[in-house]
């Protein structure tokens, strides 16, 4: 009861203290982190090539261009949807490109910018469907999914009587398109695909994107709780279709580096991405009730896509086995990252 | 003023500051329901307004009206002197009027500073300035007396109490000059609330005028400057004077009549009653340890103390819903599978959860749905089930619960909190229930519909159900009880028959814990 006691008071209980590890804990990217290292150290035991330059830029390749997906397709997980439309969206904007060129004679740059407004106006309208009816993003892009699939099949058999556009390097232009899309750095003996240094940009983009401007906190509202979001004026609905046109955009950023790596595109390019690409972010750490997720998660899921991938290969197993190991990878992860938020959470207390 | 009195009270200590909001005759109907019917309502600059009146008076739709959801059919919102209509949210916000909901809209994934300023970043360049938004946030956060909050401490790592400093924080980094808090005490322990009014105190003195929603009286008491009541959608009194004005008129005014913040009498003891529950050594690592106890049947016992004490973990663990780390729970002599909701349910076990609305009930479904929903198996004939008789059922207990409406075919969604809370409980009249568990049962439910309930739950236990309760208000457990248990810190301190305690010894009991905490003894 002495005055001197009246200053001694403990540390405020309504404040838990969060030390490193556990801070470290919360981080989405995390385990898929950890994942990475495990698949890279498990890989580069089993084959020498795996680990070599030529080896990294193997499997480097395929994680690039499905990281650029990843990235924006996180970016609308956070933002609490799907898009299961993202995949044949790639082949959407590479068979308008490459038809609209080489059977029309349209401008290349002309052709690019009307393959990009299109794959936008999908895009827009996934987003709006999605805020005006309230129905979940699952249904109304697998509608817009399985028509895009019908039209890209449809118009390419229409226009070419085959199933796939072929002839894109005969185009104007070509040198150019080729040097920014699908050119080649050598680094140590090895030819490194530019699409690698567009999957660094994409990421770094999407977590500036997400972690230091206002559109990425309003992608944590939108996620987290609209309701909360729209009551302090975040503009809920802008910012969801934002998101849907990000993806889009990105589809015919892929698309167009298919189509010009390839110089054609078959009429079912894409098809079934749609479901790697939300494996990805998952593996990243993205929750499918969004409101959490990190655009580097999904990159470093992309990344342990690509490295199991070719890994198989250099491990010398039957690649036919790399689905069945993949769905055990994105279980394993789901498992661990929700573990890991548990823990963190519960500790906290 | 028509239709609205003026009330005596301290008023003229208040005509020195300005009015800053008018309501005048304002009237807002929904399909069916005219939820505004000429509401009045004067707020000074620096002054607690509360507004009392039972669910389904209209507060959430004057709140609703006031923060921009909602527009008015007619009459006039003056605001600062200028009649204005708000068309959003952001408009009212912008306007300065500021509302905290009882679901603290907060996003759980975002940091302190950017739930502050979401929706109006500072920015540079298209970054958001990271720096000056904390800066700020602290300020704010200093201002109302929390700088401890650490401003870029994720939002999810904060208990309730925190969470509604943010909010409060956010109202400020807006300029907000009306601040709308409805319940705020809802999610907080005692000695939480005595910070809350610290911050609110705070706020008045700056001329911030605060329109403070509450079923607790005595917190109004406490807080209120001015009360003004409301009754079906109308304004029945006033700008009373909160300190002075006596609890029979306010209660009074709410209801119509004239009733008492009364208990059922309790029956005298019946010579010997069969014990009922029996729970023996119940431990719950982090929740509660060895805790011991019984209840008989026709007995209510009570559960005292504070969020946190492990008082609802109890409850949900005795019911089957948490698995217990040791001991055994036995309904009539019979143990029941630890952890399994299943055996609990199937021995006559019944629970209200405290979270009704998320736990208990299907919002969307008919009232006759929630009802049946624990006795589907009874009602169902060769796995069909059958929606006259469920509705016949259903439509006897509601009415012997006094439910409104009395049409068992509205979703549980459109209902007040009292009579959702009674659909709960008339649920496990519906089946054999032997023993009911209850956690808050009167959470934000108002005083006229609480006397209600507490009939209906002496009523079950003069029929032989056993009850056990758990409250954070100790004159409810004092009053409607007939054995009383304290809890602290997951464990039981103090046991005995309600007629040997008062409400000082109880709330003494309650939170010896946490004020002696930090400070020697």
């Amino acid at each position: 009861m002495s005055t001197g006691t009246a200053t001694a008071a403990g540390p405020d209980e309504r404040l838990a203290r969060v030390g490193l590890l556990k801070r470290l804990l919360l981080k989405p990217e995390l385990g898929a982190s950890i994942g990475a290292v495990l698949v890279f150290v498990f890989f580069a035991a089993l084959s020498d090539v795996f680990r070599s330059a030529s080896g990294v830029a193997n499997w480097l390749d395929p994680a690039s261009t499905l990281g650029i997906m990843a990235v924006a397709v996180a970016l609308l997980m956070i933002g609490g949807h799907f898009d299961l439309s993202a995949g044949v969206q790639t082949g959407t904007a590479a068979i308008t490109s490459g038809l609209l060129t080489t059977y029309y004679g349209v401008n290349t740059w002309a052709a690019l910018l009307i393959s990009l407004a299109l794959v936008l106006a999908i895009g827009f309208v996934n987003g709006y469907l999605v805020v005006r009816t309230g129905l979940p993003s699952f249904i109304i892009t697998l509608g817009t999914f399985l028509m895009l699939q019908g039209l890209n099949l449809g118009i390419t058999k229409l226009v070419t009587n085959t199933v796939q556009v072929n002839n894109f390097n005969k185009i104007i232009g070509y040198d150019v398109l080729h040097a920014v899309f699908a050119s080649e750095i050598t680094i140590g003996g090895a030819s490194f695909q530019i699409a690698i240094l567009w999957w660094v940009v994409a990421t770094i983009l999407g977590s500036w994107l997400l972690l230091r401007t206002r559109f990425g906190n309003w992608i944590f509202a939108t996620g987290g709780d609209p309701n909360a979001g729209r009551n302090v004026g975040v503009p809920v609905a802008r910012t969801t279709i934002s998101l849907f046109m990000i993806t889009s955009f990105a589809a015919w950023f892929v698309g167009t580096t298919q189509i010009v790596r390839l110089t054609s595109i078959q009429a079912q390019a894409g098809f079934g991405q749609e479901l790697i690409y939300i494996v990805a972010a998952v593996i990243g750490g993205c929750l499918l009730t969004g409101g959490f997720g990190s655009a580097i998660g999904a990159s470093i899921g992309a990344l342990i896509f690509g490295m199991t991938s070719q890994g198989i290969v250099y491990a010398g197993w039957d690649a036919d086995w790399f689905k069945f190991f993949l769905g055990a990878m994105l279980l394993l992860a789901v498992l661990a990252n929700q573990y890991i938020r548990r823990f963190a959470e519960l500790s906290r207390r | 003023m028509t239709g609205a009195e003026q009330g005596g009270g301290d008023m003229t200590a208040d005509n020195d500051h300005e009015v800053v909001l008018r309501l005048t005759d304002l009237v807002k109907t929904f399909p069916g329901v005219r939820a505004l019917d000429g509401v009045q309502l004067e707020v000074r600059a620096g002054e607690v307004h509360c507004l009392l009146g039972q669910n389904g008076a209209g507060k959430s739709t004057l709140i609703k009206v006031l923060s921009g959801v909602h527009r008015p059919d007619s009459g006039t919102v003056e605001w600062l002197g200028q009649p204005v209509s708000f068309s959003n949210p952001q408009a009212a916000m912008k306007a300065g009027i500021a509302t905290i909901y009882q679901e603290l809209d907060l996003v759980d994934d975002l940091s302190v500073a950017e739930n502050v300023f979401l929706g109006h970043e500072p920015r540079r360049l298209g970054f958001v300035r990271r720096g000056a938004m904390a800066e700020r946030t602290r300020g704010i956060l200093g201002s109302l007396g929390h700088e401890e909050i650490p401003a870029r401490r994720m939002v999810h790592a904060l208990q309730a109490a925190g969470k509604q400093v943010v909010s409060m924080a956010r109202a400020l980094s807006q300029e907000a000059r009306l601040l709308i808090m409805d319940e705020p005490s809802a999610v907080l322990a005692h000695d939480e609330v005595e910070n809350l009014f610290r911050i609110i105190r705070r706020l008045t003195a700056r001329g911030i005028a605060v329109i403070y929603i509450s079923h607790r009286l005595e917190e109004i008491r406490e807080i209120g400057d001015r009360v003004t009541v409301l009754k079906d959608g109308r304004t029945t009194a006033a700008n009373l004077s909160a300190a002075q004005t006596p609890t029979s008129e306010l209660v009074s005014r709410m209801t119509g009549r004239t009733i008492e913040y009364v208990f059922p009498p309790r029956p005298d003891e019946p010579p010997a009653r069969e014990e009922l529950l029996r729970v023996r050594d119940l431990s719950r690592a982090g929740e509660f340890r060895d805790v011991s106890l019984s209840v008989a049947a026709g007995e209510i016992v009570g559960i005292a103390g504070l969020v946190g004490s492990g008082r609802s973990e109890l409850l949900e663990t005795i019911y089957g819903a948490r698995r217990p780390d040791t001991g055994t729970v036995e309904l009539a002599g019979k143990a029941l599978r630890p952890g399994s909701v299943g055996s609990a349910v199937r021995a006559g076990m019944g629970m209200a959860p405290e979270e009704r609305k998320s736990q208990a009930l299907l919002l969307g479904e008919p009232i006759y749905r929630n009802m049946t929903l624990a006795t589907f198996t009874g009602l169902a004939r060769l796995g069909f089930t059958n929606a006259r008789r469920e509705r016949a059922e259903s439509d006897r207990i509601a009415g012997s619960l006094d439910l409104r409406p009395l049409d068992v075919r509205r979703p549980v969604g459109t209902l007040s909190g009292g009579n959702q809370q009674k659909v709960v409980v008339g649920r496990w009249l519906l089946g054999d229930t032997r023993l009911l568990l209850l956690d808050e049962p009167t959470r934000g439910v108002d005083v006229g519909a609480r006397a209600e309930l507490y009939r209906v739950i002496r009523r079950l236990a003069a029929e032989g159900v056993g009850v056990l309760l758990v409250s954070s208000e100790v004159p409810e457990v004092l009053g409607l009880s007939d054995r009383v248990l304290v809890m602290r810190e997951g464990r039981v301190v103090h046991q005995a028959p309600s007629t040997e305690l008062d409400e000082d010894t109880v709330l003494d009991l309650v939170m010896a814990g946490s004020l002696m905490e930090g400070a020697p003894a």
